[in-house]
């Protein structure tokens, strides 16, 4: 185990915090220590709030001490992207437009992490209302990688996935509308879920398009992930869309074999409907290996073209987030970055019919893919087809260009998980699989992140600026 | 589908929809559009007067 707190995962800390062995203060405070010696370069905070974080460590020190932990995030430093709802503190989408937007009311998951004893440690930046970045014409830059600072972190969970990777939480929630939370945990090297839709409540985090917006932790580990997903779930009947389902124990089958696990590979995605770059190729052949060592079964599976789903993608979120925007994009467009102005305008140039056929298309590829997964325990590709890219080299209109390999999942709703795969040779960047499952049976999708994470080495290599 | 959208046919449509694009913007904005255009085009299948929309995704077990 690590002897630098900020480095421990949340299973650690908390078994240490449950031991009497660790204090939160102190925890929270090497982490307030290394965001202050490191956000100058990664600009991940819009809103740091280290006095609140201290107040809610030293409640919870003694809480624990005469009562024993609420659970294993009891004390653990967390931090929020910028698009949940804190009450009393800014929360801003990172937009000029809400620069003094301030909350009455906790986000329904805030509330739900504050209740697990969770210590918030501030507001992280994303790309603009979750759509626009990396933008630097807003009112802080965009987060910068850990793995390398010239490099992007992949959006929109930006300041989520520089944090996390670089020590300075525990863990970050995120939000993925077509790879949010996927992206930054592939180009960071860390663990984020993108549950299956309706498993969390949206209610109180600021929309981009509401049936594709879906909440999600962002971790270290996939063990963390499950942690962090746990306290965060739990029905909302206030959000029309949270699922009324029951809560299972997301870690309850970490440690079970997964022999006999049946992986389906989706080869097309990667190999050509989006041609992932040679490392990215070489981690999913490796993981392949590696699942067929532990005893899973590996088969091919076809889906839909990549593009298909895409399109529906892209047509959906681009109407919903123009109905959102329009008044503002009529009226305000200059308080828009370009990025987020630009992107969320080209909405308003698709008609009704447009968004219907886009939801017809929609039906179709839920019913596919369902086919498909007949026989199939999780699939498999790539978390992102590339590593981090330089950050003033990142395509305006990239997922114009090239089909998103996250976006079929928001598509169809099924939770998928992106993980660390290993490191580019050369530039030491993280590269990623994803893994897809059923609809509600992320602790199958944790069951298989974790047993591939215990099988590789990958978890023991940090960003090496965390040394310097 | 033609390659390119003019600039005259472009305005259009954003006046339609009551936004403005910044001069310098114009040109990589009608690119993006006939991209976009094409996947319009995509979702466009062949399908029966009752294929019905994806309103709400309905998980099962839900």
């Amino acid at each position: 185990m690590t002897s630098d707190l900020t480095l421990l995962t949340i299973r650690e800390a908390s078994t240490l915090i449950a031991e009497r062995k660790l204090s939160p203060v102190e925890l929270t405070k090497a982490c307030i220590a290394r965001t202050q010696a490191l956000d100058a370069t990664l600009i991940t905070y819009v809103a740091f709030t280290p006095e609140l974080a201290l107040e809610a460590a030293e409640a919870a020190e003694v809480e624990i001490g005469t009562s024993g932990p609420r659970g294993p995030m009891h004390g653990i430093p967390v931090g929020l992207k910028d698009i949940y709802d804190t009450a009393g503190v800014a929360t801003t989408a990172h937009s000029n437009l809400l620069k003094s937007r301030v909350p009455t009311e906790d986000a329904f998951t805030v509330t739900k992490l504050r209740e697990s004893g969770a210590v918030i440690t501030g507001k992280l930046g994303t790309f603009e209302f979750a759509i626009g970045g990396p933008s630097f014409d807003l009112f802080t830059p965009p987060a910068r990688n850990p793995w390398d600072p010239a490099r992007t972190t992949g959006g929109s969970s930006s300041g989520s996935g520089a944090a996390v990777a670089a020590g300075m939480v525990l863990g970050a929630t995120g939000s993925d509308t077509g790879g949010s939370i996927r992206s930054p945990s592939s180009l960071c090297g860390l663990a984020g879920i993108k549950p299956t839709y309706g498993l969390l409540s949206r209610r109180g985090i600021l929309p981009l398009s509401q049936s594709l917006d879906h909440a999600g932790p962002m971790c270290w580990t996939v063990e963390d992930a499950a942690l962090m997903l746990q306290a965060m779930a739990g029905h909302d009947p206030l959000d029309p869309a949270c699922a009324d389902v029951a809560v299972p124990d997301f870690t309850e089958k970490l440690d079970e074999t997964v022999k006999g696990k049946t992986i389906g590979v989706i080869r097309h995605f990667h190999e050509t409907d989006h041609q992932a770059a040679p490392p990215v190729l070489a981690a999913i052949e490796q993981a392949i290996a590696v699942y067929t060592s532990l005893g899973c079964v590996i088969k091919a599976v076809t889906l839909p073209p990549l593009m298909d789903f895409a399109a529906v993608g892209l047509i959906i979120m681009s109407s919903e987030a123009f109905a959102i925007h329009e008044a503002d994009q009529r009226a305000t467009p200059e308080l828009y970055g370009e990025i987020a102005r630009d992107r969320i305008s080209m909405g308003g140039l698709l008609t009704g019919a447009d968004y219907v056929q886009a939801l017809r298309r929609r039906q179709e590829l839920c019913a596919a893919v369902a086919e498909a997964m007949i026989g199939v325990d999780v699939l498999l590709t790539a978390g992102s087809p590339f590593p981090a890219q330089p950050i003033d080299k990142v395509p305006k209109w990239l997922m114009y260009q090239k089909p998103s390999i996250t976006m079929p999942f928001n598509v169809t709703g099924l939770p998928a998980l992106a993980l660390c795969a290993g490191y580019e040779p050369g530039t030491g960047l993280p590269v990623a699989i994803q893994l897809v499952g059923h609809p509600f049976a992320e602790t199958t999708v944790f069951q298989l992140g974790h047993a591939y994470e215990q099988a590789t080495q990958w978890r023991a290599t940090r960003p090496a600026l965390l040394a310097a | 589908m033609s390659e390119t959208i003019s600039t005259e046919a472009f305005q259009v449509l954003l006046d339609r929809a009551g936004i403005s694009v910044k001069p310098e913007h114009m040109d990589e904005m009608r690119s993006a559009y006939m991209l976009l255009q094409a996947m319009r085009e995509r979702v466009r299948k062949p399908r029966g007067y009752d294929a019905e929309p994806a309103h709400i995704f309905a998980p099962a077990g839900r």
